[in-house]
């Protein structure tokens, strides 16, 4: 209901009236005609370009409960800003921590995860060998890392196999793309053009766990497929694992054969390939299409959008916490 | 629910009315809001602004639509805010 901004020029935002407003900058510092935000329709913003703001507004956006995602120039991810929880449970936080602590329980739960992201990437892979692309083999092979999950006695083990799963995955990129080539996966930096779309497409993805979890009583810093306590809110990492195949790849599989992103929009240096802005542009408008398309929920017997059903599975998880309810991940049905 | 919200009101309250509405619809033309927003934020709106308006002379109307798919939109001439959320 709630939309979110995605602002790609450079610019200043302040609070006017008590509401957002947004002046765009050109290169040579000239401001364009301000436009109005309505503050009440305002679920975050996803900022590219450079943006111009001070305290007041960020005092102001807080209030409001808006948060701020920003992106370097290479699009990595640097960061949010966050308003203050306000969904504090002490509750939840300490059934979080028991689950974690305890192994069998944070295994139980380290497992849905992978289950369920390898189930939606064998869907990913069954709908297009339905569309003629050869991938039987490697479905197959993924199968059999299926079964493993279930025997897996630690977390690292867990891990490795969601690794080996991901690198045949991986190799499925090339036979479903037409016209590019992926070649394994590379990041820090992506050393090609599909690499650039991934690497890009999950930190969007990542963020956008990230603001949902904000809007639950979880705490995304306790994570459980992932090691928690370094590097940033690692809970999201391990929601954001079960979406990635059915919103970012399959929105980078439609935008590249579709040719809606093609060769030119990447900016290529010697070791890094780059997204340029029209690539940016499209892709974030075709996830953002994805995210408002909305499928029948079959428990819940209504329609719900893809972007909240990401809010649904923070509200299972919480289930689970709280041992209401066993935590089944979420599984493509269509 | 997607709404289009025009006023008319009294020049001194004009402002008042102006800055209100922009803080939950887009501002299309003069004295021409529109935009999504639910049923309780809308009465949220409609109370605030009654407290502006001077019930016996100005007037809001509200033109209501179950989404903006079944409205059809169609601008002669200038477009004055194109509706984005890609800034």
């Amino acid at each position: 209901m709630k939309k979110t901004y995605y602002l790609f020029n450079a610019g200043r935002m302040s609070r006017k009236d008590n509401t957002l407003k947004f002046t765009p900058v050109d290169e040579n510092g000239i401001e364009g005609q301000p436009k109005y935000i309505p503050v009440e329709g305002v679920s975050d913003f996803y900022c590219f370009g450079a943006l111009d703001a001070n305290s007041a507004l960020y005092n102001f956006l807080g209030k409001e409960q808006i948060a701020v995602h920003f992106f370097d120039y290479y699009e990595h991810y640097t960061g949010s800003f966050m308003p203050k929880d306000y969904l504090l449970a002490g509750k939840m936080q300490i059934a979080q921590m028991k689950h974690y602590s305890n192994k069998t329980k944070r295994l139980t739960i380290a497992r849905t995860f992978v289950e369920g992201a390898t189930f939606n990437i064998i869907k990913n892979l069954r709908y297009y060998q339905s569309r003629g692309k050869d991938l039987a083999g490697l479905i197959e092979i993924i199968e059999g890392y299926c079964i493993q999950i279930q025997y897996a006695t630690e977390i690292e083990m867990l891990m490795g196999i969601e690794g080996n799963i991901r690198q045949v995955y991986y190799t499925a990129f090339d036979t479903i793309l037409n016209d590019f080539a992926m070649n394994g996966r590379s990041k820090q930096p992506p050393k090609n053009e599909v690499n650039a779309l991934v690497s890009f497409g999950n930190m969007m993805c990542y963020s956008l766990c990230l603001g949902q979890i904000h809007h639950t009583q979880l705490n995304p810093t306790i994570s459980f497929l992932h090691e928690p306590g370094y590097r940033r809110y690692s809970l999201a990492l391990d929601l954001a694992e079960i979406f990635k195949p059915i919103l970012v790849d399959r929105v980078i599989f439609k935008v590249l054969n579709k040719k809606e992103i093609q060769a030119k929009d990447f900016d290529v240096q010697v070791n890094s390939v780059v997204l340029k802005d029209t690539a940016r542009k499209v892709f974030v408008r075709t996830f953002e299409e994805r995210l408002s398309e909305t499928i029948k929920h079959r428990s819940l017997n209504r329609n719900v959008s893809y972007k909240h059903l990401v809010k649904l599975e923070c509200y299972k998880l919480t289930k689970h916490l709280l041992e209401m309810e066993t935590y089944k991940p979420f599984k493509a049905w269509w | 629910m997607y709404v289009i919200l025009v006023y008319d009101i009294g020049e001194k309250r004009v402002g008042k009315m102006l800055k209100l509405c922009r803080q939950y619809l887009n501002w299309i033309q003069n004295s021409v809001f529109e935009g999504d927003i639910t049923e309780v934020k809308l009465k949220e709106l409609q109370q605030r602004a009654k407290s502006i308006m001077k019930v016996e002379e100005d007037s809001i109307i509200v033109f209501k639509s179950r989404d903006l798919k079944w409205l059809e939109k169609e601008i002669v001439g200038k477009e004055k805010n194109e509706l984005t959320n890609f800034l």
